[in-house]
């Protein structure tokens, strides 16, 4: 389903008035609904993107050890159930979540191998240096668990004048997505229309600007042909669209008014790790008042962008101690676990909170899948045989992760799986089921690389 | 384009002899037909005629000039036979211009500095109608003379592709949702700003009833200000409309704020039109004053020039020569700032890319790419100031700005004065202080008397800059396949396929080989059909080293005296180097012109007989062709090229001259009005 295509057909026929603002949410879910899974319950995942590689050690339970050298070699999956072990230090703040948690291993992304990241490549499962391909998965699944808000992106650049990055997720061909890495800018484009002060009257001045704005953009197209006239096409849509997410914004208000987070503190003292929570904090309050169903979080990530983390006490990027430096004593490896441990206390207080809120006949976390990877695979420079993730959450039941460490069969085994396969895993999980994502590794040529992950679909 | 016009004038002329057909039939079809579809690719069932199936006529096209077939098993076709195999392809598809800005060598250079190779209606039928998004830097002179200064919060809504050389190209950018959004936040912001020093602004948002009179004068001076004419009475009423619908749910000022935003948000405002004014007969329409004159603004400029629009409402940009005064007074005029000239430079060339690679920290002398470039930047600001002979001269220098800045001497008087602009670093205890910038250019000490002429046979012109060869270099070593491909592309005008999806281009980790031995891995029969059009151009400045010193020697790890650098105890010490021998050699083949054509001892003999030559000049200027006007140059632009080059030539290579011929071209002035058949 072309989603855009959707919101142009429903708004041709709606009219300004207060009747317009109540209807579009409800035939916008409506069409969601028909295209997507049956199931009512509403679900969401998160991607949690870290720069700078994510070392498979990181991710092993204790007791269980890797080959002393090279890489696994495994014909057929190994498994063990993570009751009897504890995870590896750099993930301890995510103890309490141990079983709820899978540590998948095995899976390979060579095809997005790149000297560094993996660029569009880590969620798009293709090459990493040709701009964005095609979509990535996060766009993927925001098609099949539509929100108000499509889809949210939010990151950590490695100074904040830098406001966007534009190298890790993509809509479609051609068409990146961007990574809004100002929590300020983000807070006022999530929750601006609730914010203190007056804004209600600047929300309804937004939404007869768009009208307005819509109207123009018509009348300067009528006069152009051809390509000329598909460039202002793109900005039409650009209008109708916003104008169309006001209405529904307007169906959750009350929501938004009792989520709306307060960063007023980490604006003012804007650290790398003030600003990193506040985006945390921020799709943590999006989740829950219902914005959106996807999000994708990126600390630093594309290209060589690194950040440094002083308050932490690692004063330089991520790109010194990912060639071995250390600094203050510390070394290279310090730092690595010192970050790491870093993001997975901002992940187990993003599942906290939504472990908080009742859903259903549990809580949000049930319904929630939290994916944490790195752009750059397997390290700061990847190899791309094994790509290490984390998944928290069982998205409803619909995934097998509950305490597990997964190894899956090593590249070029017969069963072996890439990122492609568990990308395709998680649309059947979503309700969108698709067996082929991405392009296929040439380097596994002789391989099926359709179908998903049978280990992890429940 | 005139497709039909051409086919029928091919069939017609002469050149029937390379009629592509009997030729696939002879040459393709042995492998490709219907027993054999080597590849999977059959052409027994190609068309005669190419416009029928032109993408798999350009894919033939594109092996034929690349030279990835005939296989190399098989004979080699000449090179004038391949051409024109190549040259009938193109005009009979068309020649439809390629749409990425790292395309438009495929328009073989041939058909468009050649003997009149197209009938002359086509050679000078003007380009469609075009709107032009703003470029990053567009849009913030706009800002700038929207606000009257620099407002705090703007966010650049912007961007452009991810590729090396020139970016921004008309045909790529248009406005998405996220940028929207970014836009109707920056308005806010610029609207605040205006309030403050636009006075028909100010009045209206201060009143608490303004009058329909009051509104109507802010929207006419924002309509002035953001795109340069009147609004018409209906513009005016649509607005006030919106004035209104605010007004009902809020205060005034609010809704006063509202309407301004939305003139600032305005098609008009954020694309460049060019569609031009009354057409003539033959469907020929000049850009109507208007138009000129932001088109000349952002061509030259970042944003709107006073005396242009000045001009426009005078009457005073409507014909060729008036344009040709107005630029020419422009470029004569060195009060008035012209950061796009070294911005064509720069994109050209690519040196400003020398602070984007990743080095580590050397301890025995100083890199500071920022200061290289701006160096570089200082050179060639030089040069277009004596603008003479600018391509030579940009190649084949041998003086350079070292380590320069200028800085207010307060004590003389507030006048400005070269300075040393990174300071040698300071040396820590006991240990000897790096050596300071200029020692990377071989200089022992600063001078303030710059440019400085280098030492003999060390290093000429642009490609010897140091900000060139880190740019074009990697995070510990050089990279002549990328330096290679850029020589090939940016003065031979030559086309290099990409790199295939699954191919990893890694050079083996062995610190212990110089690195032209480690890039034998190319030479395999599969990467050398593409590499052989990119080492061997690069490998020349193998003279210098990563960080752009030149050198004599290669240093490489010696393996076995750093297994022996150990202590008593035997804890290792680090590693030892020793110096190799230094091959400079290297060869320009292929390149299309026989005078080119050889090998070369060194990098000074390459850029030397590269300067010399026609064809770099030429290639040279379609990339200015193409930083100008936006777009690729076609099969319609070939006369205005010829001219150009023949002002450049004329001048005494004169840049100034070039890009007086070029924004007086009609490719530049004239859009066509009636749709054309393609």
């Amino acid at each position: 389903m072309n989603l855009e295509t959707t919101r142009r057909d429903l708004l041709k026929g709606l009219t300004l008035g207060a009747g317009a603002t109540l209807l579009t949410p409800i035939l916008t879910q409506l069409a969601a609904h028909a295209a997507a899974a049956p199931s009512a319950v509403r679900k969401r995942v998160i991607f949690v993107v870290q720069s700078n590689g994510i070392k498979p050690e990181h991710l092993m339970p204790t007791g269980i050890a890797r080959p002393r050298h090279g890489r696994p070699t495994n014909a057929k999956t190994e498994e063990a159930s993570l009751k009897d072990h504890t995870l590896h230090r750099a993930l301890e703040p995510l103890a309490a979540f141990k079983d709820r948690l899978t540590l998948l291993h095995g899976l390979s992304g060579r095809i997005a191998l790149s000297d560094h990241s993996g660029n569009h490549g880590a969620l798009g499962a293709y090459p990493a240096n040709k701009g964005p391909m095609g979509q990535t998965i996060d766009l993927a699944l925001s098609e099949a668990l539509p929100g108000v808000v499509p889809h949210i992106g939010l990151g950590l650049a490695e100074r904040p004048d830098m406001t966007m990055n534009y190298q890790i997720s993509a809509s479609a061909r051609g068409k990146t997505v961007p990574i809004q890495c100002s929590p300020e800018l983000a807070f006022k484009g999530l929750f601006g229309s609730v914010a203190r002060g007056s804004g209600r009257e600047a929300f309804d001045r937004r939404t007869n600007l768009l009208d307005f704005m819509a109207e123009d953009v018509k009348r300067a197209r009528g006069a152009l042909a051809g390509e000329e006239r598909a460039k202002l096409d793109q900005y039409l849509e650009a209008f109708e669209a916003l104008r169309d997410r006001q209405g529904r914004i307007e169906a959750i208000r009350d929501k938004l008014v009792a989520n709306v987070p307060d960063l007023s503190d980490k604006f003012k003292k804007p650290t790398e790790t003030n600003r990193l929570q506040a985006q945390f904090d921020l799709t943590a309050a999006s989740l829950i008042a219902g914005l959106t169903n996807v999000v994708t979080l990126v600390s630093g990530g594309g290209g060589q962008h690194y950040i440094s983390f002083p308050e932490l006490g690692i004063p330089v990027g991520g790109h010194h101690y990912g060639h071995g430096g250390g600094v203050e004593g510390k070394t290279a490896e310090d730092c690595f676990i010192t970050v790491r441990q870093y993001h997975a206390r901002l992940i187990a207080g993003l599942a906290k909170k939504l472990q908080a809120v009742k859903e259903g006949d549990g809580t949000m976390l049930d319904n929630t899948l939290i994916v944490y990877l790195s752009d750059s695979g397997d390290g700061h420079h990847p190899t791309g045989y094994e790509w290490p993730m984390l998944l928290l959450g069982d998205l409803g039941g619909t995934l097998k992760t509950r305490g597990r460490f997964l190894q899956l069969p090593a590249y070029g085994q017969k069963d072996h799986r890439t990122t492609a396969n568990l990308y395709a895993t998680l649309l059947h999980a979503a309700g969108k089921p698709r067996d082929t994502f991405g392009v296929a590794d040439p380097g596994l040529r002789d391989l099926d690389q359709s179908g998903v992950v049978n280990e992890l679909l429940a | 384009m005139t497709r039909l016009v051409i086919v029928a004038w091919l069939a017609c002329s002469g050149l029937v002899m390379a009629q592509g057909l009997p030729f696939v039939q002879a040459h393709c079809v042995k492998c490709h037909g219907p027993d054999k579809a080597a590849g999977g690719v059959r052409l027994d069932d190609l068309p005669a005629d190419p416009a029928r199936a032109s993408a798999r006529w350009l894919a033939v096209r594109d092996q034929v000039r690349d030279g990835l077939m005939p296989p190399a098993k098989e004979p080699r076709l000449e090179a004038a036979k391949r051409r024109e195999l190549v040259h009938w392809i193109t005009l009979a598809t068309g020649a439809t211009p390629a749409r990425l800005p790292n395309q438009g060598n495929q328009l073989p250079h041939e058909l468009l500095f050649g003997k009149p190779t197209v009938p002359a209606t086509v050679a000078s039928t003007p380009p469609r109608e075009r709107i032009w998004r703003l470029s990053p830097s567009g849009y913030l002179g706009l800002v700038r003379d929207l606000a009257r200064g620099n407002p705090q919060g703007i966010v650049q809504p912007f961007g452009l592709i991810e590729e090396r050389g020139i970016r921004d190209f008309a045909g790529l950018y248009t406005i998405d949702e996220p940028t929207t959004e970014i836009l109707l936040r920056n308005a806010e912001t610029i609207v605040e700003m205006q309030l403050k020093s636009v006075r028909e602004l100010r009045l209206a948002a201060e009143a608490e009833n303004p009058t329909p009179a009051q509104l109507t004068t802010a929207i006419q001076a924002q309509y002035r200000l953001a795109i340069n004419r009147t609004p018409s009475d209906d513009e005016v009423k649509r607005f006030l409309s919106l004035y209104e619908k605010c007004r009902k749910g809020g205060s005034s000022a609010g809704a006063v704020r509202t309407m301004l935003q939305a003139v600032l948000l305005k098609t008009d405002t954020l694309f460049r039109s060019e569609r031009g004014g009354k057409a003539d007969a033959s469907g020929r329409a000049m850009l109507t004053p208007e138009e000129l004159a932001i088109a000349l603004s952002l061509t030259l400029r970042d944003q709107r020039d006073p005396s242009l629009l000045q001009a426009a409402s005078k009457g005073q940009l409507s014909s060729r020569d008036q344009v040709a005064t107005h630029v020419q007074r422009l470029l004569d005029d060195p009060k008035i700032a012209k950061p796009r000239l070294l911005g064509f430079f720069r994109e050209y060339f690519g040196y400003d890319q020398a602070v984007n690679v990743f080095k580590d920290k050397p301890k025995e002398f100083t890199h500071a790419p920022q200061q290289l470039v701006a160096d570089t930047d200082a050179l060639v600001l030089h040069v277009l100031a004596e603008d003479k002979d600018v391509f030579r001269t940009l190649l084949t220098t041998d003086r350079s700005f070292v380590n320069y800045a200028l800085a207010v001497n307060k004590q003389k008087g507030r006048i400005l004065e070269p300075k040393q602009a990174v300071q040698p670093p300071r040396a820590g205890k006991n240990q000897k202080p790096p050596a300071a910038l200029e020692a990377t250019y071989g200089l022992d000490a600063w001078t303030p008397k710059q440019p400085v002429t280098l030492a003999k046979d060390t290093r000429l012109g642009i490609l010897m800059q140091p900000a060139w060869l880190v740019a074009w270099s990697t995070n510990f070593d050089n990279d002549p396949v990328r330096r290679g491909r850029w020589v090939r592309e940016r003065l031979l005008g030559g086309n290099v396929p990409d790199l295939p999806i699954g191919v990893v281009a890694q050079v083996p980790d062995e610190p212990h080989e110089p690195f032209r031995h480690r890039l034998r891995v190319t030479r395999a029969a599969s990467c050398w059909k593409c590499h052989n059009k990119m080492d061997e151009l690069g490998l020349p400045f193998e003279q210098f080293d990563h960080f752009g010193r030149f050198r004599t020697t290669e240093t490489v790890l010696d393996p076995e005296a750093t297994r022996k650098n150990v202590d008593k105890k035997g804890k290792p010490l680090g590693m030892v180097y020793r110096e190799v021998a230094l091959d400079t050699a290297g060869a320009i083949r292929d390149s299309g012109d026989d005078k080119l054509d050889g090998p070369v001892a060194d990098p000074r003999v390459m850029v030397r007989r590269i300067a010399d030559s026609e064809r770099a000049r030429q290639v040279f200027i379609r990339h200015a062709f193409r930083y100008f006007l936006g777009r690729n140059e076609t099969l319609s632009d070939a006369l205005a090229l010829q001219a150009a080059d023949a002002a450049y030539v004329k001048s005494g290579g004169s840049f100034k001259a070039l890009v007086v011929a070029l924004l007086t071209s009609d490719a530049f002035l004239y859009r066509s009005r009636q749709g054309e058949a393609k």
